[in-house]
């Protein structure tokens, strides 16, 4: 696969990282090889490849990034601004480093294993790469090459964990032009239950690239709430890999709410790999002004009897463009695969656009799948309806564009949760008038 | 209270309503008659504000103002209700959060305070004995789901909770079975008052032996045909409409 060279032109330096690769022990060593070798021949991905046919990462490479920030000393007050809940276990990055002094990961619960990637080398040796596909062009490989920390998540065996666990991730005022390179790791052993949020925030209007990969292995009955809320700068770039397998009869419950970033990209897949599995996936996206949203994601059914439901709601104002993908792969002899996927989008403005592309590929008979798009704006009859009762055109408007995106947060199990993710929605579509 | 002189209107360059002329005083009630086609839901949804209606001649006078100068949440915050033919599903908005905020926006043009949460949930429930509602309804989204019978109750609810001046129902009795058109009636008739006029607009007689109106109007060919008390009604039932249009 031929790519644009110059497209790798921010992240010229990379080759340069010997350090990274020389870096102790021998495996992560000959893996941050492998994804130098890789990104060196392929780089990043250009339009002609199918999965960025509509994502264009010509202002990505207009950019110069640092990979490597400076000590910042934020105040308690500082992140206070952006926890989205108080009773959790709290994994604080700054500027692509995990803050331990800022983090709220120790005296937990029995069974819960939260430590720094950069501390838990020897935990990951048969994890890390795992659920990602080094060979395919771009993101995946600089983040193996580049990554420096993240948090490692792992639940013992028939560990329900009650609290939610948040990964906040903040962009100092300092961060300008920096790169963070991201690795998430979580495991779940057999039966064991958590929730995690990641969250992703900027202190100021700038420059960055948060490149993130998650990887999530679920054993057999294990059941992990996964809520993502994106908020960052409107001059960030934001690229995010979260990859699952999952064993029998496990759960993977997804809520992605993509509000900020100039270009944001979600590459979301799960491998249902034994029977009685399901996957969630529900997201919605909120962009205005000149804002990209890219959501891929893929659910591969490999074994007989697994389910998958899936809905995405976008809305769009402004000059914004969306793309959703969403791949649903049945594998021959996966029968009784029950897999439904819906995108929904609502434009507001004419000169917004949306891609969206529904996929099934099926190769077992006897499966009940069912996929659809729809792309619409506000119904003339609702509107009528609610100023024939007396509301105005705008608070009628934006009622309704509130209402559509609400369905969304109605799907998310967690009152706590649902309430502060509609707290930060109702600020973006506020239900009253102005 | 409302005053309807020579009301021409088009809908697509087509001409609907040709010339009606109609005056309803404040505390009456008139039925308003028609086949199909005669210009009914024109009529009200012109009356209502909806888009889509040219008006080429004619005034609609409504409490000393020019109705169709105002917007249609203007005509609603002023007392006009128009109790839809087919009321909207509209999924992610509480019955109740819409009950709240047209409320409120009536309070508003009125200058009164937001009304106070505990005295509203009073007030709804009260207003929801008159239709026999369940109080589940108030937590579910609008029509959603809600059965034909439902939906006009949820309209006459709405109607119930606002008070307004003037209220236009528009084919009211459509979908309904015997007993909810005999809840939907009931609360009609708990709502007349000599301050609160109704405009009912309907096909067929049958609603008119529950909502016994003042006055009755043939609404044929976009002009009003004839006009007379309840017994006109009868007389329609009897004989269909196919003399209404011989008659011009």
């Amino acid at each position: 696969m031929k790519q644009l060279t110059e497209l790798a032109t921010p992240f010229a330096s990379v080759a340069e990282q010997t350090t990274l690769v020389e870096q102790q022990p021998d495996w992560l060593s000959a893996l941050r090889k492998k994804a130098l070798n890789q990104f060196a021949s392929a780089g990043l991905p250009a339009k002609k490849v199918e999965d960025w046919k509509y994502t264009s990462l010509w202002g990505l490479a207009q950019e110069s990034f640092n990979h490597s920030s400076d000590e910042v000393t934020l105040s308690p007050a500082d992140i206070a601004k952006f926890t989205l809940l108080d009773d959790v276990y709290r994994v604080v990055i700054i500027d692509g480093q995990f803050k331990v002094e800022y983090s709220s990961v120790t005296g937990v619960e029995d069974g819960l294993f939260i430590k720094p990637l950069s501390a838990a080398n020897e935990k990951l040796e048969s994890k890390l790469g795992e659920q990602i596909d080094l060979a395919k062009p771009g993101f995946n490989a600089l983040n193996t090459l580049m990554m420096t920390d993240g948090a490692v998540i792992e639940v013992a065996n028939g560990a329900k964990i009650q609290k939610p666990i948040e990964i906040l991730s903040i962009f100092s005022d300092s961060a300008a032009h920096l790169a963070a390179h991201l690795r998430n790791v979580v495991t779940l052993g057999e039966g064991a239950e958590a929730t995690i949020i990641e969250h992703y925030v900027s202190m100021s209007e700038v420059v960055t690239l948060t490149n993130v990969v998650t990887e999530v292995s679920l054993a057999e009955n294990a059941e992990l709430h996964h809520y993502k809320l994106q908020q960052e700068s409107e001059k960030a770039f934001h690229i995010a890999t979260l990859a699952a397998t999952q064993a029998a009869s496990s759960q993977w419950h997804t809520y992605n709410v993509s509000l900020g970033a100039a270009l944001a990209r979600n590459d979301i897949h799960s491998r249902l790999l034994g029977e009685q599995a399901h996957v969630t996936m529900d997201g919605l996206y909120i962009v205005n002004g000149e804002q990209h949203i890219d959501n891929h994601t893929r659910i591969d059914h490999a074994v007989p009897n697994t389910t998958s439901s899936e809905l995405y709601k976008g809305v769009l104002d402004d000059n914004s463009h969306a793309v959703f993908n969403g791949k649903v792969v049945v594998h021959k002899d996966a029968q009784k695969t029950d897999a439904n996927q819906k995108n929904q989008n609502l434009l507001l403005s004419r000169g917004c656009e949306i891609d969206t592309k529904p996929e099934m590929e099926i190769y077992a008979d006897d499966v009940k799948c069912g996929h659809g798009s729809t792309v619409g704006q506000i119904d003339e009859d609702q509107l009528f309806f609610f100023r024939a009762r007396g509301l105005d055109e705008k608070t009628a408007r934006n009622l309704l564009t509130y209402a559509f995106a609400a369905e969304v947060l109605e799907t998310m199990p967690s009152t706590h949760i649902k309430n502060a993710f509609t707290a930060v929605i109702e600020q973006r579509l506020p239900r009253g008038g102005e | 209270m409302l005053e309807i002189k020579n009301l021409h209107a088009n809908v697509d360059g087509k001409e609907i309503l040709r010339g009606i002329n109609l005056t309803v005083n404040a505390g009456e009630v008139h039925a308003i008659m028609g086949p199909n086609g005669a210009g009914k839901s024109t009529l009200s949804n012109v009356l209502a504000g909806r888009d889509g209606y040219e008006i080429t001649q004619g005034e609609v006078i409504y409490k000393d103002e020019d109705l169709l100068d105002l917007e249609p949440e203007e005509r609603a915050q002023r007392g006009v209700f128009l109790a839809f033919q087919y009321p909207v599903e509209i999924p992610g908005v509480s019955n109740i959060y819409l009950l709240k905020a047209a409320l409120n926006a009536v309070r508003k043009y009125q200058g009164l305070d937001e009304v106070d949460a505990m005295d509203f949930l009073s007030l709804v429930r009260s207003k929801m004995e008159l239709v026999k509602m369940d109080e589940a309804f108030l937590h579910r989204s609008v029509n959603e789901g809600f059965s034909g019978g439902e939906k006009k109750r949820n309209e006459i609810l709405q109607m119930a909770l606002l008070e307004p001046s003037l209220a236009i129902l528009d084919e009211t009795d459509s979908g309904l079975d015997i007993d909810a058109l005999r809840i939907v009636s009931e609360g009609v008739n708990a709502l007349r008052s000599a301050d609160r006029s109704i405009v009912m607009i309907t096909h067929y007689q049958r609603l008119l032996d529950y909502i016994v109106p003042d006055f009755v109007h043939v609404l044929s060919e976009g002009r009003i045909v004839k006009s007379g008390d309840k017994e006109l009604a009868k007389e329609l039932e009897k004989t269909g409409y196919s003399w209404v249009n011989e008659a011009v």
